[in-house]
């Protein structure tokens, strides 16, 4: 029975945080899907063609025609008031057509601002003016020609400096904020009792994404609308950002991301540049293109926070029974933290624990959502932690972890997971690896002066997703389906995971499925963050397609005069009784008349916890002359509920470790105090790993369908494998030396430090 | 910007080389200083044109004779030349990627401008660029340099010049004025005082050819690199060694070092003590410790210390493996 | 005597996958910037435009460059292809077909550079092993961390007849 649409309060988990909305249903959900002929197979990616022959058209390959560039002026310093800006040698400069600054621009409400252009900038790299020219070289010539007389004030960009006492305050209420804290049980009287106690300082560096795809807009008003077309992970949060800081009517902004060079959390955001080429283009009347070069990238589109954090961890009779964690996070001009204590919270079936998280601010850039954000950091220090305690304790690592790891439910909310097999994956990771081998002093490597180790790591994330999401499902007459949705493709393969859900349900061969997404023309699908993509909008997929097929059967037995229930779709053709009757057949018969099928994501069960869980293991060698990782192996394996597309999320995994292992092993940004510069804004210091970097890395899943998660049973899987490899490393590091580095990246530097540390 | 020539023979472009102007052979460097400032020549001579500069030859007794414009990745993919100068395969290998050793010449890897991060920020005035002081003594300095630095502490970013000087490369040298030779280690200095520069060419000259006496060829040699990551990274410090090895004795033994100094680093009283041991690990370490003897870390790079001091044991202890 | 050209426009041409083009640029304009800008052809990437990433890798005379800092002048009259260019009448090239069947990519960004650099390779390594893929890409960086499967791609693409055409 259709139901008519009704109001429902929705709880999704986002990051971590669960968030609390009204949502919109109608009709019915279906029952989790069976195993079909596309779902669950190794797919090539539908749009591979483009990708590597250099037709997918990325934001940066916009080319319009009369399109003018925009470059944006941005602060020398880490800190200064700005007292007066002259523009007039740029604006007469030939090809410039404008200049924005504080001076010369209306007020615009943006990220809680009242103005673009602040009086006070607060870190290098911070917008000054904005130009545009005929050429991206006249505008950068002209950015030389603005004369900006600043009153530098006193800064402050380390973390510890920041919250040392002597710091300048860059706030009346100083420079430290409250950013969440949570109790459950007596932590302070477990430590009291325990046998055995561990306490560490771990601190994690700053990461910057560097999406190879630098931020940039190209935006283009035609009088009554604006098109703007963005590298972003949220078509619909930069049109709804865009829209309210420049007052246009939803209708009136239109935004379209077809391709998208990588974001990894930093493009769910919306940035000033996009609202300059907005701004110029509604003033000109000529499209306007602002992308970014990697240096401002590199300071101005986000990051991740480095971490100062505290562990203290008590153990009795073989369990752990005490957990006590402080944060510091350096968020720059940010004003939110990444939680670094989520795990600590939710990992483990641990009686008391207390934790508190700070956030810090600094004249530096603003952090962004980093692939798992929090979750990285924190789970670093954690699990390093808990293998400091097993030591102490004459535990074997693993051993330990899965005492505190078999409840069923969130020892936060009491809340029943929908499904939970971080035990499955341990077992899976220990035989992979060889764990039952493993010594509690490491191995002898593979020349002289190496030493050989294993560790392990667990990881948690949400991933559930949730509604609003939509879908449309139609077919053109040669039998083709159209999938539409509102959400983007950021690399992950959500374009080709439609499809197969798609093809699926209706009974086509992925050949006759398109899906046309990022574009702010179909209806609503959220952003791509939180590893909530595939599990919104799948299920909303495949409703819309479960709804044209039912359509189409309906229509097939009036053309083929034949009860419609005797019906079925197998591979494109309309199946009855033996006979085959193509799809094209049938709907070509119908002219224009066009079947439309629409899918809506129900929300998710209420007081179920819909969690991702999953355990790396790695098998290092260390160099201990010279400190050098050598990182052999990791093993994944993870609990993300169905798995779509096999090719895709080991692809997923491969990404998710090689970034961690920069995380853990070499990136790093690098500022100087006293300049308040990033000396690594480029991608010659900063090093993100190569392929000589990469290890032998084998990938897992529980592959079980979470029947409680939605209808496909399907959890995200882009954050996951991010999470748990540095604390593996930095585990088989210790098991292999005895040395712990406390401090990610686990540079030459600092491991020759910590080896230094056991020799004395 | 700048205009631009491609002359077909060296006369020429000799003749063009004047005030302002600079030669451009990759560009891997130049093209990236000028982008951000760094190098403002009027007219770039582009000297790819000419014949004559590339390729390598060895007259048997007369050692060998590298063409100044010879790609590094002609030199990396030459069986006979590999055969004949291993280390500098060794040294290439990880030098940069394979896109930069086919646009990057050995003329122009050995005149390659250091990579010091406050150097390269057109932003910051450092004394290299005529400014009052080096902002790497009390700021950022894990990649800069632990002896040898006097006024600027950055660190020469060769590969090749290391292991050449172990080889002891001699550069020929052509102006418009003459020709002339020079030892390979003395083209680069420390810059102090008024020279503010990291090379001892004169304007208007180019180097034309690097000469490899036949004596070095009849060494065993090594190179070793300890990098931020597996590969593409300057070196956080590079050891080039050769001997003359006979009946595990070493003789005429040359250890340089890249990544720690302003210039290729060597230590002539170190290589002297280590005439005739069998580079065992204590003579290795000793003449380690010589080496380093005046290095001065500044408060992020000490560990370069340590890196040198064993990856010299290393190269050392393999030329007799 | 060479003639000095420049520091205005001038008009150069070159080969330009297996055709002439001609251009009007400056002497400082880089190679990248005139084949994404000048003659449209945007399948080739800017990321760093400091020679730090290999996304605009590109073959200047069968050899893999990075166009970024490369002087579009100093390719006159030389063969430069790009990644348009090894399609061949509609045909994907067979390190094209080996990059979609191994997936490997994410994001598609740094996909053109390092598929020219394979293509590269394998004009002179028509069988090439595990490393000599991994060599021939150690100066592509993938952020996504496709490197796994684009080392696949890369041997089986060799191994596939058609490589060595």
């Amino acid at each position: 029975m259709p139901q008519g649409p009704r109001v429902l309060k929705s709880k999704d988990e986002f990051e971590g945080e669960i968030y609390e909305s009204t949502v919109i249903v109608e009709g019915r959900d279906l029952p989790t899907s069976q195993p079909g002929d596309e779902i669950g197979k190794a797919r090539p990616r539908i749009d591979g063609r483009k990708r590597v022959s250099g037709t997918a058209l990325y934001t940066q390959d916009v080319q319009l025609a009369g399109m003018l560039h925009c470059a944006i002026l941005r602060s020398p310093y880490a800190r200064a008031r700005v007292r007066a800006i002259d523009a007039s040698k740029a604006e007469v400069l030939p090809g410039v057509h404008g200049v924005l600054h504080r001076f010369n621009t209306p007020e615009i409400e943006f990220r809680n601002e009242k103005e673009l252009f602040r009086e006070e900038v607060r870190f290098v790299g911070d917008d000054v003016a904005a130009v545009v020219a005929d050429s991206e070289g006249q505008a950068r010539h002209a950015l030389s020609l603005i004369a900006v007389d600043y009153e530098v004030l006193p800064h402050v960009v380390d973390l510890e400096e920041a919250i040392s006492d002597g710091a300048p305050k860059l706030t009346p209420d100083g420079n430290i904020f409250d950013a969440g804290s949570y109790k459950r049980g007596d932590a302070r009287k477990a430590m009291r009792d325990a046998a055995v106690k561990v306490e560490a300082t771990y601190r994690t560096s700053t990461q910057m994404h560097n999406a190879l795809e630098t931020h940039g807009a190209v935006a283009s008003w035609d009088g009554e609308r604006l098109t703007i077309w963005e590298s972003t992970q949220g078509v619909f949060e930069v049109r709804n950002m865009v829209r309210n800081a420049l007052k246009l009517e939803p209708t009136q902004v239109h935004v379209i991301c077809d391709f998208m060079g990588g974001g990894f959390g930093a493009k769910l955001g919306t940035y000033k540049y996009s609202l300059y080429a907005s701004l110029f283009s509604m003033r000109i009347g000529r499209p306007v293109r602002c992308i970014l070069t990697r240096r401002e990238e590199n300071l101005a589109a986000g990051n991740r926070s480095a971490t100062l954090q505290t562990l203290k961890l008590g153990g009795k009779d073989g369990r752990i029974v005490a957990l006590e964690h402080e944060s510091w996070s350096n968020s720059g001009q940010g004003r939110w933290a990444a939680n670094p204590t989520g795990p600590t919270n939710t990992l483990y079936d641990i009686a008391n624990v207390t934790s508190t998280a700070h956030r810090v601010m600094t004249n530096a850039g603003a952090l962004s959502a980093f692939r798992a954000p929090g979750y990285v950091e924190g789970t670093f220090a954690l699990e390093s932690a808990i293998d400091e305690l097993a030591v102490a304790m004459k535990v074997d690592p693993l051993t330990l972890r899965r005492r505190h790891a078999r409840s069923a439910t969130d020892p936060r909310t009491g809340n029943r997971y929908s499904l939970k097999r971080l035990l499955d994956c341990y077992t899976i990771g220990a035989k992979e690896i060889g764990w039952s081998s493993r010594k509690a002093e490491g191995t002898r490597g593979s020349s002289a002066h190496r030493r050989r180790g294993l560790g392990m790591s667990s990881q948690i994330w949400g991933g559930g997703g949730g509604p609003p999401a939509y879908a449309t499902v139609h077919f053109e007459t040669d039998g083709t389906a159209v999938v539409r949705v509102g959400v983007q493709d950021i690399g992950t393969g959500t374009r080709t995971a439609c499809a197969q859900l798609a093809a699926d349900e209706i009974g086509l061969t992925m050949e006759r499925v398109v899906v046309r997404l990022g574009d702010t023309d179909a209806q609503y699908g959220p952003g791509s963050g939180g590893s909530v993509t595939l599990a919104s909008i799948g299920p909303a997929v495949r409703i819309a397609a479960n709804e044209a097929k039912g359509k189409l059967l309906a229509v097939a037995g009036g053309v083929l005069e034949v009860r419609a229930d005797e019906l079925r779709i197998e591979r494109g053709s309309v199946v009855s009784k033996g006979a085959r009757t193509p799809l094209k057949e049938i709907l070509s018969k119908l002219s224009n008349s066009t079947i439309v099928g629409t899918g809506i994501r129900h929300p998710n069960p209420t007081n179920i916890a819909i969690k991702t869980f999953g355990a790396h293991f790695a098998q290092v060698e260390v160099d201990v002359r010279t400190g050098e990782v050598f990182v052999e192996k990791i093993v994944a394996v993870h609990d993300i509920g169905r798995v779509v597309n096999p090719l895709m999320a080991e692809s997923q995994v491969y990404g998710g470790i090689v970034q961690a292992l920069g995380f853990a092993l070499s990136e790093e940004r690098v500022v100087d105090r006293a300049l308040g510069r990033v000396m690594n804004a480029n991608l010659e210091w900063y090093k993100i790993p190569t392929v000589m970097d990469v290890p032998e890395i084998v990938v897992r899943f529980a592959d079980v369908p979470d029947r409680k998660a939605n209808n496909l049973g399907v959890k995200g899987l882009g954050e996951p494998p991010i999470i748990p490899t540095a604390a593996a490393v930095a585990n088989a590091i210790a098991n292999a030396t005895g040395a712990r580095v406390r401090h990610a990246p686990m540079t030459k530097a600092r491991v020759l430090e910590a080896l230094a540390m056991v020799e004395a | 910007m700048f205009s631009y020539a491609r002359p077909k023979a060296l006369g020429e472009a000799l003749k063009l080389l004047r005030n302002g102007t600079q030669a451009l052979a990759g560009g891997t460097d130049l093209v990236t200083l000028v982008r951000h400032g760094l190098a403002r020549p009027s007219s770039l001579v582009d000297l790819t044109g000419i014949d004559g500069l590339r390729g390598w030859t060895r007259v048997k007794g007369q050692g060998l004779r590298i063409g100044a414009l010879t790609s590094l990745s002609d030199l990396e993919s030459a069986p006979a030349f590999v055969k004949l100068l291993p280390i500098v395969q060794q040294a290439l290998r990880d030098a940069a990627t394979p896109q930069l050793r086919n646009m990057g010449t050995v003329g122009g890897n050995l005149l390659q401008r250091n990579r010091c991060w406050y150097f390269r920020d057109e932003g910051v005035p450092c004394w290299l660029k005529g400014g009052e002081r080096c902002f790497a003594i009390d700021g950022e300095n894990r990649y800069h340099a632990i002896v040898g630095a006097q006024e600027c502490w950055m660190v020469s970013p060769s590969d090749l010049g290391p292991a050449l000087i172990a080889c002891d490369a001699e550069i020929e040298i052509a102006s418009s004025l003459g020709k002339r030779r020079m030892k390979l280690a003395d083209l680069f200095v420390a810059p102090k005082g008024r020279e503010r520069k990291e090379h001892a060419l004169r304007a208007g000259e180019l180097i034309t050819a690097v000469r490899i006496p036949e004596k070095a060829l009849e060494r065993r040699g090594a190179y070793l690199k300890a990098m931020e990551r597996k590969t593409w990274s300057f070196a956080l410090v590079s050891v080039a060694a050769t001997a003359r090895v006979r009946d595990g004795k070493a003789t005429d033994v040359h250890v340089v070092l890249g990544g720690v100094a302003p210039v290729p680093w060597r230590v002539t009283a170190a290589e002297k003590q280590l005439d005739g041991t069998t580079l065992d690990d204590n003579s290795c370490l000793a003449a380690a410790d010589l080496l380093l003897r005046e290095a001065t870390p500044l408060r992020d790079n000490g560990y370069k210390v340590t890196l040198a001091r064993e990856l010299v044991r290393r190269a050392l202890r393999s030329l007799v493996a | 005597m060479a003639s000095t050209r420049g520091p205005n426009a001038v008009d150069l041409s070159l080969t330009v996958n297996g055709r002439i083009a001609a251009a009007h640029v400056p002497p400082h304009r880089s190679l990248l910037d005139l084949l994404r800008d000048s003659l449209g052809l945007t399948g080739t990437k800017k990321v760093c435009n400091e020679g730090d990433c290999g996304a605009c890798t590109v073959l200047v005379d069968g050899r893999a460059v990075y166009s970024c800092i490369t002087l579009a002048i100093a390719c006159e009259g030389r063969a430069v292809e790009t990644i348009e260019g090894i399609t061949s009448e509609g045909k994907l090239h067979p390190v094209q077909e080996a990059f979609i069947a191994h997936d490997a990519y994410q994001c598609g960004f740094c996909t053109p550079g390092q598929i020219m650099s394979i293509v590269g390779l394998l004009r002179t390594n028509g069988r090439p092993s595990e490393d000599d893929v991994k060599r021939a890409v150690a100066g592509n960086l993938c952020r996504c961390g496709a490197y796994t499967n684009i080392v696949k791609a890369g041997v089986s693409a060799g191994r596939s007849k058609k490589a060595r055409d």
